[in-house]
């Protein structure tokens, strides 16, 4: 047989291996570099490793004065956790209308300008990087307390974000869909409604989900600093050492928020088959 | 001599698919033997029975005087070890190097630590190395196998079954995802490096001509059941229209 | 499918997505009223806000950097080991949590629940629980980071593993690997990518939250921000607020370079 006999060959000569291209070693100074910071990060922080096991023991404890929870301030509670299931709604609205707004003047495709893409892109990258809740503290210095501080703070994250996400997704438009209508003569708003906005839909409408999701979290923290909803119930519960009452609110919060994970998980879900 | 036997074997899928509904055969050394039936007869899990990735539920598989079927977590990796598979998909690990690829091949042979942190000595690295010469690939050791052809990556598969220095080759559909030269570039190399190492082959097929220049010895499977058992000679239009006889009307009624 | 169904199809489709939009807008008009929104106070509160940055957060005081280079570093090293330790334990409990490598479906579950107190719990919210226990400073901002890093990379990973080509793991299997073999061999090199991927993503979640958590206690930008607004120190409030703009910014550009060599 002919594969036989030029096999055999070969092995008389006894091959050599090729020799090993130099292969990418980024991954492992990479690597390297991450294990050294991450020692160098222990050590800078240089933790009372005493207090970790003290503080452990401490909340064990806490955790046995926790249950049962004490649900006698329920009303209270729930009525402070549906005030920030609406400050999450509303800021989630509104930011989906700022960024659904900006959106499409700011895609390098379809955009009247550069500059105003530029311009949106920038602002919207700053809006995004300042954590909600330093927003939050902000509005509080110049509106006072309150849900409707909550409300700005959130609007004010959802739209940095989405402005950015939105924008991706206008920019991964096929350019010949818009190009076709541009070649019968549609002018920018007509190009946008018939063929921008019905390509994005789904995309944007799942990127919705994920942030009221988020938004979700984000409120009901807000109170912590004073903006208003659950959040401050569990500040306050705390700082009284009622660590029971502190208990139902956290086990309300976790409800809250893993009910919208739930709800989102099973759109998301939908919308795939769907799309 | 009798390498394997599979005696009575049934198989039924937890969902209540029945795919075997006991079968029969021997597999001598040194045997090719072509597998065919039509489309969701029981091929793929009759071969997967024979190295466990399909526990069978009744019937026995003896491999050189050891129950498959039976064998523990020990036993089973020194069974396997000696049974190369090759697979209709490749099933290269795609973000590998091609010779890490064939390299997997020793890894029934070596100690679970040495396995696990890639610890491969320089003469298993030549062997593998003199492997991939053999199919053709010298070359292209260092690639990833991900960017191979599909003809190229079945023939790191079946470098990789050799590797293991096996008694016995199962072949799934080896060809089924390949244009027609690369399939009779694989089907060669797999022939003739079977029948120059004495490896017995069982190889599931789905085209009668293919199968009938190849097998020394042919095996028909019908809805679980085998339904012939012979020579290539021996396989008539008249049988193969039994093996097949209702292909159509199945095809029709999966879809 | 005939055209009259198609049509049908169709009319219910549009009468679904108009029901959606109806009860979006009943719902916002409702969460509205309860919270005392107006459109009034919205335009007000935006005029406020923005004469407020403008006069009083303005200009930031430059010479306030010195004293926010602790504070920072701090910030970057909790988000670090929070990231590392939640990592290795997250791809410990993943292979628990996800429906191809679980052992049993009741350890699938438990895992999952586990994962899920962790993430469905904000991370400030944690940082409250804790410091009453474990007291104010890094520490309690480390510990509640890696909580949630932990909770969030769980789900991440358990849904690659769920993802990864079961061929490929079979073959390896196939040759009489052991199950460690299968894991090292089969399993991880397609799990890896995916792992860096999300862990780096989550450095920069981390560095994020961990100038929040400094508000309740847990050390950090977040910390002098709280206490400088409490001053009035507008102008230091400002600086923090943009120190920790660049280091987010940073931060995302140094993950977006490393995501792009590896992935
Ligand atoms: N994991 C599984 N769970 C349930 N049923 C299965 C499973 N795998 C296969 N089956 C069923 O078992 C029967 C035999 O399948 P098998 O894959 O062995 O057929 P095959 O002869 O290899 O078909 P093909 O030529 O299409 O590869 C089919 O009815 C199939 O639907
Ligand atoms: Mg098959």
């Amino acid at each position: 047989m002919r594969i036989e006999s030029t096999y055999k060959q070969n092995i008389q000569d006894r091959l050599e291996m090729p020799i090993k291209p130099k292969k990418n070693i980024f991954l492992q100074i990479a690597l390297l570099v991450a294990v050294l910071f991450f020692f160098f990060s222990l050590y800078q922080l240089n933790f009372d490793y005493a207090r970790l096991i003290s503080g452990t023991g401490a909340f064990l404890e806490t955790l046995t004065l926790m249950v049962p929870p004490d649900i006698s301030q329920w009303q209270h509670v729930l009525a402070a956790a549906l005030e920030s299931f609406q400050v999450a709604v509303l800021g989630t609205i509104f930011g989906i209308i700022i960024g659904f707004v900006l959106a499409f003047p700011a895609a390098d495709n379809i955009t009247p300008h550069p500059t105003v893409a530029w311009l949106i892109k920038g602002f919207a990258s700053l809006l995004r990087a300042i954590p909600t809740l330093i927003w939050a503290l902000i509005f509080i210095v110049a509106v006072g307390l309150g849900p409707f501080t909550g409300i700005l703070a959130i609007t004010v994250g959802a739209a940095g974000m989405l402005v950015k996400v939105f924008t991706q997704s206008i920019e991964e438009i096929d350019y010949g869909v818009i190009e076709a209508l541009k070649a019968t003569g549609a002018g920018w708003f007509s190009i946008v409604s018939q063929a921008v906005i019905p390509t994005v839909l789904t995309a944007f409408l799942s990127w919705c989900i994920l942030r009221f999701e988020a938004d979700m979290g984000e409120s009901t923290i807000l109170g912590a600093v004073g903006a208003g909803g659950i959040g401050w119930e569990l500040t306050h519960a705390m700082r009284a050492y009622k660590f029971d009452q502190a208990f139902f609110v956290a086990v309300v919060i976790f409800l809250m928020v893993f009910s919208v994970e739930l709800v989102s998980n099973r759109l998301k879900m939908r919308m795939k088959n769907i799309g | 001599m009798t390498l394997l036997q599979v005696k009575g074997l049934e198989k039924k899928y937890p969902d209540g698919t029945v795919a075997l509904k006991g079968i029969d055969f021997e597999v001598n050394e040194g045997e090719f033997i072509v597998i065919i039936g039509p489309s969701g007869a029981g091929k793929s899990t009759l071969l997967r029975s024979v190295n466990r990735l399909v526990d069978a539920t009744n019937g026995a598989v003896i491999f050189k005087d050891r129950d498959v079927v039976k064998a523990g977590t020990r036993v089973l990796r020194k069974i396997r070890r000696e049974i190369g598979m090759i697979f209709q998909g490749f099933n290269l690990i795609e973000r590998a190097s091609v010779l890490n690829n064939v390299l997997h091949g020793r890894l029934g042979y070596m100690s679970d630590f040495k396995g696990m942190f890639y610890l491969f000595n320089q003469s298993q690295k030549k062997t593998a190395y003199e492997l991939l010469h053999r199919v053709g690939l010298g070359e292209q050791i260092y690639k990833r196998a991900d960017e191979l052809s599909g003809g190229q990556q079945q023939r790191v598969g079946i470098a990789r079954a050799l590797a293991q220095k096996p008694a016995l080759m199962l072949a799934d559909e080896p060809i089924a995802s390949l244009d027609p030269v690369s399939s009779n570039v694989i089907m060669d190399y797999l022939y003739n490096i079977c029948r120059e190492e004495g490896i017995a082959c069982l190889c599931n097929l789905h085209q009668v001509d293919v199968a009938k220049k190849y097998a020394t010895r042919i095996i028909g499977i019908h809805a679980g059941e085998k339904v012939f058992d012979g020579k290539p000679e021996e396989l008539t239009e008249d049988i193969i229209n039994q093996i097949y006889h209702n292909k159509k009307k199945e095809l029709v009624a999966n879809e | 499918m005939s055209e009259k169904q198609l049509l049908q199809v169709r009319k219910q489709k549009r009468l679904q997505v108009f029901l959606f939009f109806a009860a979006m807008l009943a719902l916002s008009v409702w969460s509205a009223i309860s919270t005392g929104f107006s459109f009034s106070g919205l335009f007000t509160g935006t005029v406020d806000s923005t004469k407020f940055i403008i006069f009083d957060l303005f200009p930031p005081d430059f010479s306030y950097i010195a004293s926010l280079v602790e504070p920072a570093l701090e910030t970057i090293y909790m988000s670090f080991v929070a990231m590392v330790i939640g990592a290795i334990v997250a791809a410990f409990l993943a292979i628990f949590a996800s429906a191809t490598t679980a052992p049993h479906p009741i350890v699938q579950v438990a895992v999952r629940a586990f994962s899920s107190l962790f993430r469905n719990i904000p991370v400030l919210i944690w940082t409250i629980l804790l410091a009453a226990a474990y007291g104010l400073g890094t520490l309690v901002g480390t510990i509640a980071l890696i909580m949630v890093s932990t909770g969030a990379l769980t789900r991440a990973f358990a849904e690659i593993l769920e993802e990864i080509d079961m061929g490929q793991v079979e073959a390896v299997r196939a040759t009489g690997a052991s199950y460690g073999q299968v894991l090292a061999q089969g399993v991880l090199p397609q799990f890896l990518p995916g792992f860096f991927g999300w862990s780096l993503y989550m450095l920069e979640i981390n560095i994020r939250a961990s100038t929040i958590i400094g508000m309740v206690g847990g050390g950090g930008l977040g910390f002098v921000i709280q206490t400088q607004i409490k001053l009035f120190q507008y102008e230091q409030v400002s600086m923090a607020v943009l120190l920790t703009l660049v280091l987010v910014l940073i931060m995302e550009w140094i993950t977006n370079q490393i995501r792009e060599r590896i992935i």
